[in-house]
């Protein structure tokens, strides 16, 4: 064999192996999703058969009809946690990117004594582990009579997304050259008008997913709403997907098909938001 | 600032000082003062009571808590170390793909949508040793005749949750160090190629060196964030079996809520919070001295 089609043969061999290493990576990454979705859709029976079925021999919709069909079937109330979870975390996400535009603003435009201080301090609030907060939170809040209220988790969840949203937000602004606005301040616009007509719409993208990954913290997190809510009427849908295992059985497929119903809105927002949430994660990385 | 014009950004901030003081710092306080008193919920009287540093000389002799703590210094150790060797390997493998590279890419954030609680579920359901994905898989294959306890024996159970953890948590290195990846200068590669270096050579002198900045932002957002693994442990075990999987955040919930000690728990609490911030500081550090590494403006 000579040279040249021994080289041949290697680059291909390694062209397999490297199709393989992506393959299986991406099997990895994909198949606990995927069998989340296909158990949803089985009947309970064939999700316990042993042996095991591997592939669905009827796919139905039970589970996620028995779901919305309210307590008295069989379910749980998801509706009402739906609308919980919908109005915390719109709300929250809206006061939380008011407040970190005015902070991500002052950190990309300003200079000022100890700003990288102020925004290690600004972090560091961020790192108070969920459920330690949760503690004199539940005490302050059963005191001022607002826990389980939609306020006391809106109030909690501001704080919990502002420190990141400052972050992004500054990488946004960052992106915008300051060029631009000293030029509309030249041509006669206020500051206020430059930031409104120049500024805010060129970082308008990069804002928007900051709102959006301020929303996904808040649609997911658990720790602080599990011990701040108690009923209906302010749990979230995080929360709810412990009722599935309150008893000693677990209701795997209804567990399934919840956990299929909070992914979705979770995985339309990322897709839309992916490509400006690395560049604002990582702007001032890279010079330029 | 007395008799001064308050500046601009200080307006500017101010809103954000505001929520966080009124709900993080505030409520911090109030939680170290009780940490030195007998606090339970059901007696609120308690609540006024003194004791100075009993609560902690109690902790820091208690073999539960010690557990719990190199317990959750091990996983994250584990966890984090093994999320940043394969967030790397998977974005260079990702990165050499000719063809599909953004359905790769969508494809490798999928993890990240996931809430802690969702991949904690998905792995008790997999791991589940009557029903789970991972037993039927292997006992289909013939590896194995019994039913593996994953979640039942302490040793697996905590296997299993860094398995969870990482799976969960590796989609945001990857990201971040592909962004890397693809934002460096190609020539520098291509010189050292031609000055003859290996390929391990380039990667460790010339890539390495570009992408690290990124690696530690990733590093940054998750110390941000350790204590998702929370979520995970709650319901894929619940510190069980007989507190083999207990971690400091599970202790800290379990005595504060289960037990009503609010005195103790917020003890526990504080140890919990430096370790976060000593995490978050330290990586903290290591970007701003990577960023000016590479001379980026900070």
């Amino acid at each position: 064999m000579d040279e040249n089609s021994s080289a041949r043969l290697k680059r291909r061999l390694l062209g397999i192996v490297y199709r393989i290493g992506l393959f299986l990576a991406m099997l990895t990454i994909c198949l606990p999703g995927l069998w989340i979705v296909i158990s949803s859709l089985r009947p309970t029976v064939e999700i316990m058969a042993k042996p095991p079925v591997w592939i669905p021999k009827e796919i139905s919709f039970d589970a996620y009809v028995a779901m919305f069909s309210g307590i008295g079937k069989g379910g749980i109330p998801v509706i009402e946690y739906f609308r919980n979870s919908l109005i915390v975390s719109v709300t929250s996400t809206v006061i939380a990117v008011a407040i970190g535009m005015a902070g991500g603003y002052a950190f990309a435009r300003y200079r000022f004594r100890s700003k990288s201080s102020v925004f290690l301090g600004l972090m560091l609030t961020r790192t108070v582990p969920g459920i330690a907060l949760s503690l004199p939170l539940f005490f302050l809040y059963v005191r001022l009579g607002i826990i389980d209220t939609h306020f006391g988790l809106i109030l909690a969840y501001v704080a919990l997304n502002v420190p990141f949203t400052i972050w992004l937000i500054d990488g946004f602004f960052r992106q915008v050259p300051k060029d631009l606005a000293e030029a509309a301040q030249i041509d006669g616009c206020t500051r206020w008008q430059a930031f409104w007509q120049v500024e805010f719409p060129l970082a308008g993208p990069g804002i928007a997913s900051a709102a959006i990954f301020a929303f996904l913290t808040c649609w997911n997190e658990f720790a602080l709403a599990s011990q701040l809510t108690r009923s209906v009427s302010a749990k979230t849908l995080p929360v709810g997907l412990l009722d599935y295992t309150a008893e000693f059985t677990i209701d795997w497929r209804g567990m399934c098909a919840l956990a299929v119903v909070m992914i979705i809105p979770a995985l339309t927002l990322t897709y839309i938001v992916q490509k400006h949430l690395v560049g604002g994660l990582t702007s001032g990385a890279v010079k330029g | 600032m007395k008799g001064f014009k308050p500046s601009a950004p200080f307006l500017l901030l101010l809103p954000a000082i505001i929520v966080l003081a009124a709900v993080v710092v505030v409520p911090l306080i109030l939680s170290l003062y009780s940490s030195f008193t007998p606090f339970r919920l059901t007696k609120p009287e308690t609540f006024f009571v003194f004791v100075g540093f009993r609560n902690y000389l109690s902790i820091l002799s208690n073999a539960d808590f010690w557990w719990a703590f190199g317990r959750t210094v091990l996983l994250l150790t584990i966890a984090l170390n093994l999320e940043m060797l394969l967030g790397l390997g998977l974005a260079m493998l990702v990165e050499k793909a000719t063809r599909g590279q953004r359905i790769l890419r969508t494809l490798m954030m999928f993890p990240m949508m996931f809430s802690p609680i969702l991949v904690g579920f998905q792995f008790k359901f997999m791991f589940n040793d009557n029903i789970g994905l991972v037993n039927n898989a292997l006992q289909s294959l013939g590896i194995t005749g019994d039913a593996i306890p994953w979640l039942i024996e302490g040793h697996l159970a905590f296997i299993a949750i860094s398995i969870a953890e990482i799976w969960s948590s590796t989609a945001i290195f990857a990201i971040l160090i592909l962004a890397g990846l693809l934002a460096m200068p190609k020539e520098p590669v291509e010189a050292a190629r031609v000055d003859g270096c290996t390929p391990w050579q380039t990667f460790r002198y010339v890539t390495w060196p570009f992408v690290m900045p990124f690696a530690y932002i990733a590093m940054t957002i998750r110390s941000l964030d350790v204590a998702r693994a929370y979520d995970i442990v709650k319901i894929m075990t619940d510190g069980g079996p007989a507190g083999r999987t207990e971690l400091l955040w599970t202790l800290v919930a379990r005595t504060a809520y289960s037990d009503g000690r609010m005195g103790m728990a917020n003890a526990m609490a504080y140890f919990s919070i430096l370790l976060s911030i000593a995490f978050t500081v330290y990586f903290f550090n290591k970007l701003a001295a990577a960023r000016t590494q590479i001379g980026a403006e900070w």
